[in-house]
């Protein structure tokens, strides 16, 4: 069978507005060329993330009815704990008022001025966090992972002889950590294999650096780990899950994602000593350790979320829609991320405007296109949002320079994909009269999300 | 004036939802303080009756505000809801600048970071727990500028929560306005027992302020019951409404941090709002690390829409007047039973004076902290110290002596009726009876920072 069909069905809808052409330029121009200063209402389909913009379920809502608001020792927090713990096999459970606030605490414990922190790939306020603290983050991901048409199962792995070599040349005293980003966002969304964290964990046992799992798209990473990896195809997920996280010293969360939730994220781990600490830290920006700053309702959803998200059918209908936008656009000619990740689809804009000077933000401009043909909010991952200056002020770009489509869960339906496959085929067509962006303000971190730009 | 209260202050709103209570058994009790550490925070809200910890995101909210709940735009950026938070803090309190944050330590957080340079000194009427230590965290010191009166429980003051303008001048004085970045002022002075400012204080504090050119930042999370107070008690302000009187007193500040947990009737939620451009954007790009993008801050757009709604609610003659009202009703009734309170009755919950209760335990045996643990025990009440155990360490390491030593009452908006109040005015009462033989706690876990979290005690023999 070929139709996907949704295991839920829709118990309460959103009205979305349509915007002329003329109207989107408008906006578009207001909004300095930047998505993340365009207002929602004037957003046909919200691709921009997948981050808390997912649709609760019954059960979810139910469970927010629920919420035990007492500031200290909240019910809701022992459910919260005790569902966090069966998944991850990890004692300690913090909540977080999202996956920021979890590295944030993390990075100002471990992190500092001449400390490495590796990984396979950091995400954008992942490595904002680790550089407010002084310490420097190292991406060290497998080649084939760097390559946007190369098709390999585990796109997501660390590259195991990069980090012994890493360790080698600056001392394992200098590494504080090592977290494993599942799946590997701003590489696509592509999985990391358990082999390779089994691989990972025993370099860093030998060296006694602590590993950590970014876990905010575990369930779609133990899901691939499933349907890809030799010796996973009977396993339920949960089962997977808890393996994966075995191997693990701790993890961060933001359950905006993979849990279904609109706010929300925890850190767990088995080291009571750094637990303290990072309580302490908790309490100062966050909130008492039952609450960690969030509502007791939302610790509800997101226990209920981290269950319902590990149900097969949900991960197989999810990675197939997903897979469904990336097959009609390769279909097209358009070039994307291969294979399909868990949670996006990725457009490799180098290929795709070929004609525009990486200095010209190929994959911003790209961006501007899609909201202009149709409404679609996306975001450049490439040289905005990891691009650099050299001494002399020149751009030292991004490793790859990518546009991202972030599917919402349980939010768009078929109808709403094949409308955004139908624009981008569009503006493919018309590829050739896109022009590229200059950037004319900028802030010296996380400039993506406030920059103004204006057509060079 | 109070009699009046008591006849009128019935609810201006009936009960559309209620939540389960469990009661419990001396035995129970007994056996979850002990695993608690005495220590209230350390109580599972499960084995609690009536919690009168905080009434900070223990609100009660409206069949509006969960409408709106249900009317969230969970877009990263842009949300509308957000555009609604900012047009209603503009309207109502009339701030220019709005950041939405998750909650008010969040704002607390952003703010110490820009505007405290290491060295400075930040004046205020009176500490509070997490604003104080964001200070020190910025490398700033906290000088308390309150008035003398705020340090006596029985003193009946009418605007117990004023900052001496003569303290403030001495300051000045010594270590030169450059020193001091903005002065704290609060609304309804939490750790005094809930006391007021009056608005004259403010004018006043407004034309010393300016003259040498430092900030007023305003804690505003309880704004609307100092408000009410004002038009009680202030000359010249009986005429007119809590919502004027809460704009004029934003009016002479120039920025504030909100928790929206008190006052604006929301569980979760806060914003910093500054009307100084060059404050605004540093802000608008650290929020980004510490809380969100600066059209979420951290929160749901369903939160920020509950916020919205509920800071329109907390500025309603009637709510306020209710509000306050239940306060006072439990308050006279503690009176009654001659047990030794906060005098004039604050705010937002009864404080109990410890060193009065139980006069024969040194502070350094916790009272405060002892009389919390037994009032739990007879009936399963959570109340909060307030006391040495909050005041914390200095810098050097020796304990703060801060002369107030309460128990806090605390009464979450909306949320409990008259009778519930009865049983709590009985259970001091019952407390207050066998007063001479309680005794002291020692203190036995004591965390780095904000210890009266997670502090734990055993019983003196």
């Amino acid at each position: 069978m070929n139709t996907i069909i949704e295991p839920f069905k829709i118990k309460s809808v959103e009205p979305i507005y349509f915007t002329s052409r003329e109207e989107r330029i408008a906006v578009l121009e207001k909004a300095h060329y930047n998505p993340f200063l365009i207002k929602s209402k004037d957003v046909l389909i919200d691709l921009l993330t997948d981050s808390g913009t997912s649709a609760m379920s019954s059960n979810q809502w139910a469970g927010m009815m629920q919420g035990d608001e007492s500031y200290a020792g909240s019910n809701s927090f022992f459910r919260f704990e005790e569902t966090i713990k069966n998944i991850t096999g990890m004692p300690i459970v913090i909540p977080t008022h999202q996956g920021r606030a979890a590295e944030k605490i993390l990075f100002s414990i471990l992190g500092g001025r001449g400390k490495y922190i590796v990984s396979n790939t950091l995400f954008d306020t992942t490595r904002a966090n680790i550089e407010f603290s002084g310490a420097e983050g190292v991406d060290l991901l497998c080649e084939e992972g760097k390559h946007p048409t190369i098709s390999a199962p585990f796109k997501g792995n660390m590259d195991v002889a990069s980090l012994k070599k890493f360790i080698e040349k600056k001392g394992a005293e200098n590494i504080p950590l090592c977290i494993i980003t599942i799946t590997n966002n701003s590489g696509g969304g592509q999985p990391v294999s358990m082999q390779n964290i089994k691989d990972v964990k025993a370099i860093c046992r030998e060296n006694n650096i602590p590993l950590f799992i970014d876990a905010c798209r575990f369930a779609e990473n133990c899901f691939f780990i499933k349907l890809r990896e030799k010796g996973y195809a009977d396993k339920p997920v949960p089962e997977i899950a808890k393996e994966l996280f075995s191997y693990a010293d701790g993890c961060t969360m933001s359950a905006k994602k993979d849990a279904f939730a609109n706010i929300g994220g925890f850190l767990a781990m088995h080291d009571e000593d750094l637990a303290l600490k990072c309580r302490n830290l908790l309490i100062i920006t966050e909130g008492f350790p039952t609450y960690g700053g969030l509502a007791g309702r939302d610790l509800e959803a997101i226990a209920i979320g981290l269950n319902e998200v590990m149900e097969e059918d949900y991960l197989r209908y999810r990675i197939r829609s997903i897979e469904y936008l990336t097959n009609k656009l390769i279909n097209a000619g358009v070039p994307v991320m291969q294979p399909a990740g868990g949670h996006a689809v990725y457009i490799d804009s180098k290929q795709f405007l070929p004609h525009i000077l990486l200095e010209q933000y190929p994959g911003q401009a790209l961006v501007a296109a899609l909201y202009i043909e149709g409404g679609i909010r996306t975001v450049e991952i490439g040289s905005l949002m990891f691009g650099k200056y050299d001494a002399n002020g020149k751009l030292i770009p991004a490793q790859m320079e990518l546009v991202r489509l972030a599917i919402p869960r349980r939010v768009y339906t078929q109808s709403h994909i094949d409308y955004v496959a139908e624009v981008i085929i569009e503006v493919f067509t018309n590829r050739n009269e896109i022009k590229g962006l200059k950037i004319i303000e900028e802030t010296p971190v996380l400039r993506h999300f406030t920059a103004k730009l204006k057509p060079v | 004036m109070n009699k009046h209260i008591k006849r009128s202050w019935a609810e201006p709103y009936k009960m559309k939802m209620v939540e389960l209570l469990k009661m419990t058994t001396s035995a129970q009790r007994k056996k979850a303080l002990q695993q608690a550490g005495y220590n209230t925070f350390l109580l599972r809200s499960e084995d609690v009756y009536i919690d009168l910890l905080t009434d900070s995101g223990t609100s009660a909210m409206s069949d509006r505000q969960w409408a709106g709940m249900m009317m969230g735009d969970e877009a990263y950026a842009g949300s509308w809801n957000f555009y609604h938070l900012e047009e209603v803090v503009k309207n109502i309190y009339g701030y220019k600048y709005v950041i939405p944050t998750h909650q008010g330590r969040g704002a607390e957080n952003i703010l110490s970071k820009i505007l405290i340079k290491k060295g400075d000194v930040i004046p205020g009427n009176m500490y509070f727990t997490t604003t104080r230590l964001h200070q020190e965290l910025a490398g700033g010191r906290f000088e308390d500028i309150i008035i003398d009166e705020a340090h006596d429980p029985d003193n009946e003051f009418p605007f117990k929560g004023n900052a001496d303008l003569n303290k403030l001048q001495r300051l000045i004085k010594k270590k030169g306005a450059k020193k001091i970045p903005y002065i704290s002022i609060a609304t309804s002075v939490n750790m005094a027992g809930g006391q007021p400012i009056s608005m004259k204080n403010l004018k006043e504090l407004r034309v010393l302020t300016q003259k040498h050119g430092i900030r007023i930042i305003h804690d505003m999370t309880r704004v609307a019951e100092n408000a009410y107070f004002i038009q009680q008690r202030e000359k010249g302000y009986q005429n007119k409404s809590v919502k004027e009187i809460v704009k004029e007193i934003c009016s002479y500040t120039d920025g504030a941090t909100m928790s929206a947990k008190k006052d604006a009737l929301v569980n979760i939620g806060g914003f910093l709002a500054v009307n100084d451009w060059d404050v605004f954007e540093e802000a608008r790009n650290m929020v980004v690390v510490y809380e969100g993008l600066h059209t979420y801050g951290g929160l749901a757009g369903r939160d920020m829409e509950a916020m919205a709604i509920g800071i329109g609610e907390s500025i309603s003659d009637d709510h306020i007047r209710a509000r306050v009202g239940q306060v006072i009703y439990l308050g006279e009734k503690m009176l009654d039973l001659g047990i030794p309170i906060v005098k004039p009755i604050g705010g937002h919950g009864v404080f109990v004076n410890a060193k009065g209760f139980l006069p024969h335990i040194p502070q350094n045996d916790f009272p405060a902290q002892t009389l919390a643990a037994e009032i739990y025990l007879d009936s399963g009440v959570r109340t909060m110290e307030r006391g040495i155990v909050s005041a914390g360490r200095k810098s050097n390491g020796e304990n703060y002596y801060p002369k107030l030593e309460l128990v806090r009452f605390t009464i979450p908006r909306r949320v409990y009726t008259q009778a519930h109040m009865d049983v709590i005015a009985e259970s001091a009462g019952r407390v207050y009876e066998h007063c001479e033989k309680i005794k002291g706690l020692k203190m036995v876990y004591e965390p780095k920072y904000l210890r009266f979290f997670q502090a734990r005690f055993e019983k003196l023999n």
